[in-house]
């Protein structure tokens, strides 16, 4: 067999184009000329190593398509929540500060017991973001206040007012918000977890209204334990 | 408009501006590694694999030194991403037993997604940089119909038939077109014996 009819032979095989006729005159080749043997393995290298580089050298060129503007939101959060606990951490004190820290230190670990206390009784309030629109659906309201006495639901006309309420940090009596994302069939639930810090959840939308009116207040009792 | 080192700097400060323009330049990108033709993911899938490959950026940017090394980074985190997920929605209905012939799908996933991911997970933005360019030289040191042949085969992933169809040519002289052009290829990659050398080890 010659160079030629050997590559595109082996290649069939490699690509997965090959008939069984093909792959067992592949393997008779491969016995009786095992020089063959090391020349397949290298072209099967060849292909496997640009099959799975190409695709990502071209991706460097892509330019499209856009971000799309639904996803901003969990971007942010994602760059708010990332650089959020490092600007703490660089705020921690060094060198002769450090030092005297451990001349205040009794004062400091009392002043932080109390307000973690302080911010632990003060942080009750749990809300829920929802389009006016998605409060009725189908004849059947998707939510109502009622469905979560404990919560208090705030209801939005138009994005920009939805946006502005989902991208503001959780004011300091706020433990919790939970928004309805119908586009996606998300809940997104954002979250103090300790001493300040904050974390953003999604989970899977119920498909029906009953089952999200009981999915939100198993959240908001969750989230109130 | 900020150039690319003041960029950099203003990500490192956690400037959310700054975050939200890369973002917005890299998406493209990251969606198309998303959609690596090994992983065949769905428009959607793709999506949430590229969001998900663009936050994962955020504790990186320090360890970059240039812009540009961010695009690089969030292409291989996301084709990664993505031939991982393929195999688990794999896996999975195998594990559901949605089909009959288990061992075949199994020597499917190994032969198809073990290669692959060896490569993408381990590949390193300057590799990949340095592997496009050559890719790029050796391509464009074949004949414009051929290489695009090629292109087609490698970047695309077009079968021997729709490669046929597309260039409208007898199946038989696709396999030796692409036979011979990938042989080419493989002997300008040699040229470079570090990088082959470790794309190789990748795979063994």
């Amino acid at each position: 067999m010659d160079a030629d009819s050997f590559n595109d032979l082996a290649l069939r095989v490699i690509a997965g184009e090959a008939t069984d006729t093909d792959r067992q005159a592949l393997e008779a080749e491969l016995s009786a000329n095992p020089a063959h043997r090391e020349e397949y393995e290298q072209l099967k290298i060849t292909h496997d190593v640009l099959c799975t580089t190409g695709p990502m050298a071209e991706a460097a060129r892509a330019t499209e398509p856009e971000l799309p503007s639904y996803r901003i939101n969990e971007l942010r959060t994602a760059v708010r929540q990332h650089f959020g606990n490092q600007t703490a951490a660089r705020k921690s004190p060094g060198g002769l500060i450090s030092a005297l820290r451990w001349l205040i230190a009794g004062g400091g670990a009392t002043a932080l017991v109390v307000l973690l206390v302080f911010l632990n009784l003060a942080n009750r309030t749990v809300e829920i973001g929802l389009y006016k629109s998605d409060t009725v659906r189908n004849g059947d309201a998707s939510l109502v206040p009622q469905d979560v006495p404990s919560a208090r639901v705030v209801t939005f006309d138009q994005d920009a007012p939805f946006d502005q309420w989902q991208n503001q940090p959780l004011a300091w009596n706020e433990r919790a918000k939970i928004w309805v994302d119908n586009e996606h069939d998300l809940l997104h639930v954002v979250r103090r977890i300790d001493h300040g810090h904050v974390s953003t959840e999604t989970q899977p939308l119920a498909p029906t209204n009953e089952g999200q009116r009981e999915q939100i207040r198993q959240v908001v009792e969750s989230l109130q334990k | 408009m900020r150039t690319d080192g003041e960029l950099l700097a203003a990500l490192r400060g956690g400037d959310q501006e700054a975050w939200e323009e890369t973002f917005r330049r890299l998406y493209p990108s990251a969606f198309a590694a998303a959609r690596h033709p090994l992983a065949s993911l769905t428009p959607t899938e793709a999506e949430d694999i590229a969001i998900e490959a663009l936050t994962l950026l955020l504790p990186k940017v320090k360890q970059v030194a240039e812009f540009d090394e961010l695009r690089l980074l969030v292409i291989t985190i996301a084709s990664r991403k993505a031939i991982s997920e393929k195999r688990r929605q794999l896996a999975d209905k195998r594990g559901g037993g949605e089909l009959t012939s288990l061992d075949a799908l199994q020597d499917d996933e190994n032969i198809r997604f073990e290669p692959a991911e060896q490569v993408a997970g381990r590949l390193n933005p300057t590799d990949l940089r340095d592997l496009s360019r050559l890719l790029d030289a050796a391509l464009s040191g074949l004949e414009p119909r051929n290489a695009e042949i090629l292109r087609d085969f490698l970047v695309h992933h077009l079968s021997y038939k729709e490669l046929s169809d597309k260039y409208k040519m007898p199946v038989g002289s696709v396999g030796v077109s692409l036979a011979r052009s990938l042989e080419k290829i493989r002997t300008q990659l040699k040229a470079a014996p570090k990088l082959w050398k470790e794309l190789v080890s990748f795979l063994r």
